[in-house]
């Protein structure tokens, strides 16, 4: 199977602390892969690992290599491609002061897109594939940051949609989401994988279970175990993979 | 606490202080047959446990009263403050005095020790005395807490008489100038220029000329503070370079004004060939006001939570993307603040442009282009904050009026450009976006 | 779908909108933005070695040549104007200042500091936020107001007080400038309080003290940094003042024997002495040099604000 994003040997630490350790990790095209583990164990900094945003946070130190479609992403000249080609969800929604229009037709704007018809378009399918669009298709005037939290949340599902990304990162995307809408999300995101690499970095398990082709367990700043969700789910090679995925973690 | 309440145990005693009981078995306590001595009353009650509430714990509840009454059957005295208190608190430690700052610490440890105190003759009840044991209450104020609290009010009013102190007699003196320069102030006096060696007329050719200062002022301010609030909060990293400049900034805000007009001869009327001219003292001024600028900038942008800058660069937007498309429309009304004390500011200035462009008296048109635009950036020029100084320090023979009036007319102009800096935070306060 | 992959496949022409050129300008100029923002972000530096500079390159030739360093800060002799030899001693010109900005701190940091604690912890929400607007205004007010109402309304009054013969005086420049002082201590002391956290408070209250107890107690040790620094600052604005002693404290050039002598302070002399120079002549050099004087007591005082609020935040970190 076709790897779209590869780890080798990464490791992360933010001054003396360490978050990421010696990764090695592949992750396959047009698949959900899912990533468990306790809270601290690394996760979200993998995740900015792959768009770099990493970079933002002064003290980070990222050794190793980060590979999508076989790039550098270290190398890369445009950083700002790539972050175009990774959609990222971060659990706590923002809804940018805008419009909720102007939120999801920000990244196009960016990349060049001013045409009216295809933003109207490319808005609508967004808001849409987020499952917010019967809610508020008639108040798209409206500022983004008005909207609930949860709407919030789907809003920006949206906006990682909307520069019809590869690769899309969802950290814990359904903390803010009601579990009917989190439902709906989900079977979108099914959907989504045909045309998309999903990562998806969740607390519960079960989540995992249901979406992910693809499994990696995550402890103390480590790469516990990786593999297919159903070997994961029913004989983990690692005994902490089996205490976790069965709720006995402690 | 006098106010019988349900765990109030009321008893009454006879006020013949040494008669021979009559028959203590008769006596209940009650209003009907009370004890007949202050003594034997304390002896019943420390005797028969039925009559001692319970002091568990239930503080500030139960009270025993004794009332000294004439006769049996008499009505009592008013309730009032009871002549003898003493207090009792089972939390306690066990040797105390019976005061509210020792209480005893149970019933019959005072019911024995005021018995002793009766016998040896040292407590006595006459007729409308009243006393009371009760449980000491902990939410009520002891002596010491009413003192703390006399302290408390006196440090309030000491205080506020201090800050008082500070700002009244500001208001007093600026209401007696305008009380002084209130029959001068007119439109008249705005718009006309001065004449016969200053001593009459209006203020119209400095007041064009401070704004005229202003405006080039704001000109050469404005881009560069915003833009170095900018940097400050959107690019500089937490180095060492940035804390110099932080440093910087605030010695910019320090020198003293004075310092700057040297400054402003040595590089801008000199150096810089610009003469003693408007621009020279707009340079001045604006080097002078630019902490203002960059710190309100400041304040300003770092207001805009960081979320919204991190939600664009994950989206892809470049850093001065992310700030011409979220940060500045989000924070331009308070960089506006700023710049609208930069203006406030800008006006008043006397210092910096003493040397290096006001003058005295420029003669200007009266009407016409002139009139409206009388200085070139080349020409010296009339400032409103400079004719207040020279009018009441080198004019002789000036109308307190017309003195008052500038000095009025200026307080103003400062003021009302700062009130509507302040206005415009509070409203943007009430409506923010987030 | 037809829309999908709208922005990503090479869509036919569109036509041509001002704001699409706009944003696509703005944006293709980033890099030069961004080299305007940091220049701009380091001018503050530029700035302030150019003001050093520029006085310095004035007063230099005084400054390494021509003056009598150890006069001119030992000698109370101020006469530049003196044909036969002009003197150029600034001891009378430092007591001045130092009397003036003494006397106007002994009445603004008790006067300040009190209204600052009545602000931060006595008022109500209400009179917190009119007090707060009235200060703001209050330190708007032009220094040549200031001067304006020393020279006409404090001057009569202090000579119908004391029967002074000079209206203009020590007394009347120290209460003008502790007036003027009052704002910046206030709201600087103001923040410090404020910055104590209400851990504090409550743990105090918890404990039975009252609010003066809290005050004296807790938020004073808690906030003496700042407090210390509002002070300095107070005092960094007294000594730099103009307009307002250059009205206000009359113009003898003498060492002071009581509050109701006239003096002259540093920034006085600068201000009265400049316009009668000439570009090039001693006077014109000295007076610049009085100007190094003022900027390096500025940069001190600043420097030590600015550590001492520095210290407050190193503890907090503890």
């Amino acid at each position: 199977m076709e790897q779209h994003i590869r780890f080798q040997d990464v490791s992360v630490s933010y001054g003396t602390q360490v978050a990421l350790q010696d990764i090695s990790l592949e992750i396959p095209r047009n698949q959900i892969f899912g990533i468990i583990g306790p809270a601290n164990s690394g996760k979200t900094t993998l995740l900015k690992c792959i768009n770099r945003t990493i970079d933002f946070i002064g003290s980070a130190k990222v050794q190793g290599q980060v590979q999508v479609d076989g790039q550098d992403v270290n190398r890369l000249r445009n950083v700002y491609d790539l972050r175009r080609r990774v959609g990222m969800v971060f659990p706590l929604p923002v809804g940018l002061p805008l419009t909720v229009y102007e939120n999801v037709a920000y990244a196009p704007r960016r990349a060049g897109l001013f045409d009216r018809h295809e933003l109207d378009a490319l808005v609508e399918k967004c808001l849409r594939q987020a499952v917010l669009w019967d809610e508020v298709k008639d108040r798209l005037q409206t500022l983004g940051t008005k909207l609930s939290g949860g709407q919030q949340q789907r809003l920006t599902l949206a906006r990682a949609l909307s520069h019809r990304p590869e690769i899309l990162c969802l950290d814990e995307f359904s903390i803010a989401i009601d579990p009917v809408t989190t439902m709906k999300i989900e079977d979108v995101l099914l959907e989504l994988k045909q045309e998309m690499t999903i990562v998806l970095v969740t607390n519960l398990v079960q989540q995992a279970h249901r979406l992910a082709d693809h499994t990696a367990f995550f402890n103390n700043s480590q790469l516990i175990e990786t593999g297919p969700t159903e070997k994961m789910f029913t004989e983990p090679d690692d005994k902490l993979t089996y205490a976790y995925v069965t709720g006995g973690f402690g | 606490m006098t106010e019988p309440n349900s765990d109030c145990l009321q008893y009454f005693v006879t006020g013949t202080s040494e008669e021979e009981p009559r028959s203590s078995s008769d006596a209940d306590g009650s209003r009907e047959q009370p004890f007949t001595s202050l003594r034997q009353a304390l002896e019943a009650l420390g005797t028969d446990t039925s009559r001692t509430p319970s002091s568990d714990g239930n503080r500030g509840g139960p009270t025993v009263m004794l009332t000294c009454i004439a006769r049996a059957g008499a009505s009592p005295p008013p309730n009032g403050t009871p002549s003898h208190q003493y207090f009792v608190d089972p939390f306690t430690p066990a040797r105390g005095k019976g005061t509210e700052q020792a209480p005893w610490d149970s019933f019959e440890v005072a019911y024995a020790k005021l018995t002793d105190l009766a016998r040896s003759q040292q407590l006595a009840l006459r007729v409308g005395d009243r006393l009371e044991i009760c449980c000491r209450e902990v939410f009520t104020a002891t002596a010491l807490e009413k003192w703390k609290n006399i302290k408390e009010a006196i440090a309030k009013y000491v205080f506020l008489t201090m800050a008082l102190t500070c700002f009244l007699p500001v208001v007093v003196i600026l209401t007696f100038l305008l009380v002084k320069a209130w029959p001068a102030l007119s439109v008249d006096f705005l718009v006309t220029n001065p004449q016969n060696n200053l001593t009459a007329g209006g203020i119209w050719a400095p007041l064009i000329g401070t704004f005229f200062l202003v405006l080039t002022s704001l000109l050469v301010a404005a881009p560069i503070g915003i833009l170095a609030g900018v940097y400050l909060n959107e690019y500089a990293s937490d180095n060492w370079i940035t804390r110099i400049i932080n440093l910087a900034v605030m010695n910019l805000a320090g020198v003293p004004s004075i310092v700057h007009a040297l400054f402003g001869v040595g590089a801008f009327v000199h150096f810089a060939y610009m003469g003693r001219s408007l621009l020279a003292a707009a340079c001045t001024v604006a080097v002078m006001t630019l902490p203002v600028i960059i710190t309100s900038t400041r304040e300003a942008l770092a207001a805009v939570p960081m979320s919204f800058r991190e939600a664009c660069w994950n989206m892809g937007a470049t850093r001065w993307q992310t700030i011409r498309t979220i940060v500045l429309p989000n924070s331009i009304a308070g960089i506006l603040t700023g710049v609208i004390l930069q203006v406030a500011r800008a006006a008043g200035e006397t210092a910096p442009i003493l040397f290096t462009g006001a003058v005295l008296y420029v003669p200007i048109a009266d009407a016409g282009w002139e009139y409206m635009v009388p200085y070139g950036p080349n020409d010296r020029f009339m400032a409103l904050s400079y004719h207040l100084f020279a009018l009441s320090t080198q004019i002789r023979g000036i109308s307190d009026e017309l003195l008052y009036g500038t000095a009025v007319v200026l307080i103003g102009l400062v003021l009302l450009v700062n009130s509507f800096a302040i206005g415009l935070r509070i409203f943007l306060r009430s409506r923010k976006k987030w | 779908m037809p829309e999908a992959d709208a922005n990503r496949e090479p869509s036919p022409p569109r036509p041509w909108s001002m704001l699409r050129t706009f944003h696509v300008a703005v944006d293709w100029c980033e890099p030069l933005v961004e080299w305007i923002i940091r220049i701009c972000g380091w001018s503050a530096i530029l700035f302030v070695f150019a003001i050093f500079f520029f006085v310095f390159r004035e007063g230099s030739e005084m400054l390494l040549g021509g003056l009598d360093l150890k006069e001119f800060f030992t000698s109370p002799n101020w006469r530049p104007d003196s044909v036969v030899r002009p003197q150029y001693g600034i001891l009378a010109l430092l007591a001045g200042t130092i009397s003036v900005t003494g006397l106007a701190m002994l009445i603004a940091v008790p006067l300040g500091l009190g209204a600052a604690v009545y602000v931060a912890e006595f008022a109500g929400p209400r009179s917190k936020e009119t007090l707060k607007v009235v200060i703001e205004l209050l330190a708007a007010i032009p220094s040549v107001v200031w001067g304006f109402i020393g020279y006409m309304v404090l001057g009569p009054i202090i000579i119908w007080a004391t029967g002074a013969p000079v209206g203009i005086n020590v007394l009347n420049g120290g209460i003008i400038l502790a007036l003027m002082s009052v704002p910046i201590i206030v709201s600087v002391s103001e923040d410090a309080l404020r910055a104590v956290p209400d851990s504090y408070r409550e743990a105090a209250l918890a404990l039975g003290a009252s609010r003066w107890e809290i005050v004296s107690r807790v938020l004073f040790p808690a906030a003496k940094n700042g407090l210390l620094a509002a002070v300095l600052l107070g005092v960094g604005r007294a000594i730099g003042e103009t307009m307002a002693v250059l009205m206000a404290t009359g113009h003898a050039v003498q060492i002071p024997h009581s509050l109701l002598d006239p003096v002259r302070t540093l920034t006085a002399t600068i201000a009265a002495e400049l316009g009668e120079t000439v570009s090039g002549e001693e006077h014109y050099g000295v007076l610049f040099v009085i100007g190094i004087v003022l900027f390096a007591i500025a940069f001190v005082v600043n420097l030590t604000a600015d550590l001492v609020v520095k210290g407050i935040r190193g503890e907090k970190h503890d």
